[in-house]
């Protein structure tokens, strides 16, 4: 019952009594509350004819940057006694200084703007509305709206700058770039000989080949470094995801994506992304800073999610990507993931796993024992997964799979340095 | 604590002191004793935040009150004292809580002066008004009655109409 109604009633039952007693002086006792309804009635508003305008100091940020967000709210109406206003910031976003909700009175074509500081992890936050509640001066008779003011906030993820990532995909583009194509032609790379051909330059000439076969004349060949298709896929399953301490091992696994796919772009590949969530996000493969924007816009609002379908990694779409490929996978890898990846590269993808290491996470944000188990029970324990997950790993890189497993305690950056070393190592 | 605290208290307090001692006046200490009681325990309400309880002081203040000048004939200036403070007391609990959307005490200040100035006016002029009454001691006969009938219904019926319309 709002406080109307129940003054309402009040009034009625003192007027009701005091008719039914037949004593006027007692009808006394109902003038205060008629002078409240009186006095609220006549300053009531009818309406509430708010202009809002939201300004954000900036709309892509990173996490943690404060954010200035501007409201300035015009009363194109009647005179507002008290007006209550609150803007209603999205979930996740911290308010660092100032204050979304304010108590005023605003006159006919006034103007009031405030200002508030937020800061937020990754992801989009989208303010909405700004609630208003606008009442008589006594604030009896009081009346609602929601003014809409859109504006989207995007908290970008985190993105390692990282060199030259290593991968060999079978089939390149036509265009110049860092991988290894598998062609001879012009490159850096011996690549082998073939016979000599009008127009080649006499420094390119195999002297060797052609004492050893002086029949003919040779000319050394080089390999050709193309750009390629990637695709980086992001696993965002629920299963996947790891939870402590309020961090999300998740996390990790976007950080992983973005920079993955910011490195590759910046070597001229065409880089798509997949997130495999509780639905198919997929952003279409491209070039350059555009794309690269594109992509980090899809992490900044990537989130974990649970689907009966999307439950293992069986249904991702191989359509998607370009045959013989290069498939970057970012997932902590389950132990029934091992077959699906196995079998996409014996379909042709060159696949680079790359797992933020569960077990460290896990180890790492152990809440505090209980009596139960002691500590060495926990060392042990994480022994033996991390033994348990060694296996499933060495299973994966003997299907010639190449596997950098992240250990989350370091910067992403300075653990792709040594693994991008041993897998060029083991290249050859 | 700010002045709308100290001005619910206040209500509060004399409110509760005006019913029971207009009570203890004509010789019922006892319920007196449980109106003292009741007091108190709105003020614990205050201090824990229940706005509802706002509701059920302001009912049993104004039975209290009506009881008091209906039946048993006790002297009518500290019931309307105790009926007029709880009022104050009721809508200050709600002021309260609206106060909590003001961003800093330097936006709340005008507010609140202005809120209790006119609440100050409205009981000062309540209180008057009601004992202008009761010095008149208004006789009312059957045409009188007939017309404030009228006059209720009429304003019941504005004011709902009124409700329907922002709804």
């Amino acid at each position: 019952m709002s406080r109307a109604w129940f003054l309402g009633l009040l009034l009625f039952v003192v007027l009701i009594g005091g008719l039914t007693t037949l004593r006027g002086s007692e009808l006394a006792v109902a003038i205060p509350l008629l002078l409240y309804w009186a006095c609220a009635l006549l300053r009531a508003p009818d309406e509430i004819k708010l202009e809002i305008r939201r300004q954000l100091t900036a709309e892509r940020v990173a996490p943690g940057t404060p954010v200035e967000i501007k409201v300035t709210v015009s009363n194109a109406g009647e005179r507002l006694e008290e007006l209550a206003l609150d803007d209603i910031v999205p979930v996740g976003l911290e308010i660092m200084e100032g204050s979304s909700r304010h108590l005023i009175s605003l006159g006919k074509h006034r103007t009031f703007e405030f200002k508030y500081i937020v800061r937020g992890t990754r992801g989009g936050y989208a303010f909405g509305g700004l609630y208003a509640e606008a009442g008589d001066a006594l604030g009896l008779l009081r009346i609602a709206t929601e003014v809409s003011a859109p504006k989207r906030l995007l908290v970008l993820p985190t993105v390692a700058r990282l060199k030259a990532v290593p991968i060999r995909p079978r089939r390149t583009r036509v265009y110049s770039g860092t991988i290894p194509a598998r062609v001879g032609g012009a490159g850096v790379e011996f690549f082998g000989v073939r016979p000599y051909e009008v127009g080649d330059p006499a420094r390119r000439i195999n002297w060797r080949a052609v004492a050893r076969h002086p029949e003919a004349v040779y000319s050394n060949e080089f390999q050709q470094e193309r750009v390629a298709d990637v695709a980086v896929v992001l696993d965002g399953r629920e299963r996947a995801d790891l939870r402590a301490s309020g961090k999300s091992l998740f996390e990790y696994s976007v950080v992983a994506a973005g920079s993955l796919a910011s490195g590759l772009l910046q070597q001229g590949n065409r880089v798509g992304l997949l997130v495999y969530s509780q639905y198919l996000q997929w952003t279409f493969p491209g070039y350059g800073k555009i794309q690269r924007e594109r992509i980090l816009h899809a992490l900044g609002t990537a989130a974990p999610g649970s689907s009966q379908i999307f439950e293992g990694l069986q249904y991702l779409p191989t359509r998607l990507f370009p045959p013989e490929s290069q498939i970057v996978l970012v997932s902590p890898l389950l132990e029934d993931d091992l077959p699906t990846v196995i079998q996409l590269r014996a379909r042709g993808y060159r696949v680079l796993v790359v797992c933020p290491d569960p077990v460290k996470f896990e180890m790492s944000n152990l809440p505090p024992l209980s009596s139960k188990y002691s500590r060495a029970d926990v060392v042990l324990a994480g022994r033996i997964l991390r033994l348990e997950r060694a296996v499933s790993l060495r299973r994966l890189r003997r299907a010639g799979v190449q596997v950098i497993e992240w250990d989350i305690s370091r910067p992403f950056d300075q653990e792709m340095q040594g693994a991008f070393r041993r897998l060029n190592r083991a290249a050859g | 604590m700010n002045a709308t605290v100290l001005a619910l208290v206040a209500s509060i307090v004399l409110g509760t002191g005006s019913l029971a001692w207009g009570y203890v006046g004509v010789g019922l200490p006892q319920l007196a004793r449980w109106i003292v009681i009741f007091g108190a325990v709105w003020l614990a309400a205050v201090w824990q935040r229940w706005r509802w309880f706002a509701y059920v002081g302001l009912a049993l203040y104004f039975l209290a009150a009506a009881l008091g000048l209906w039946f048993l004939n006790f002297p009518p200036g500290w019931m309307f004292a105790g009926a007029i403070l709880a009022l104050l007391a009721w809508d200050l609990t709600n002021f309260r809580y609206r106060q909590t959307f003001a961003a800093s005490d330097a936006e709340r200040r005008p507010v609140e002066l202005r809120h209790l100035l006119r609440l100050s006016i409205i009981a000062i002029l309540g209180f008057a008004l009601a004992s202008l009454a009761m010095v008149a001691k208004l006789q009312f006969s059957f045409d009188w009655i007939a017309l404030m009938a009228v006059v209720a219904v009429l304003g019941l019926s504005q004011i709902i109409r009124w409700f329907r319309n922002r709804s």
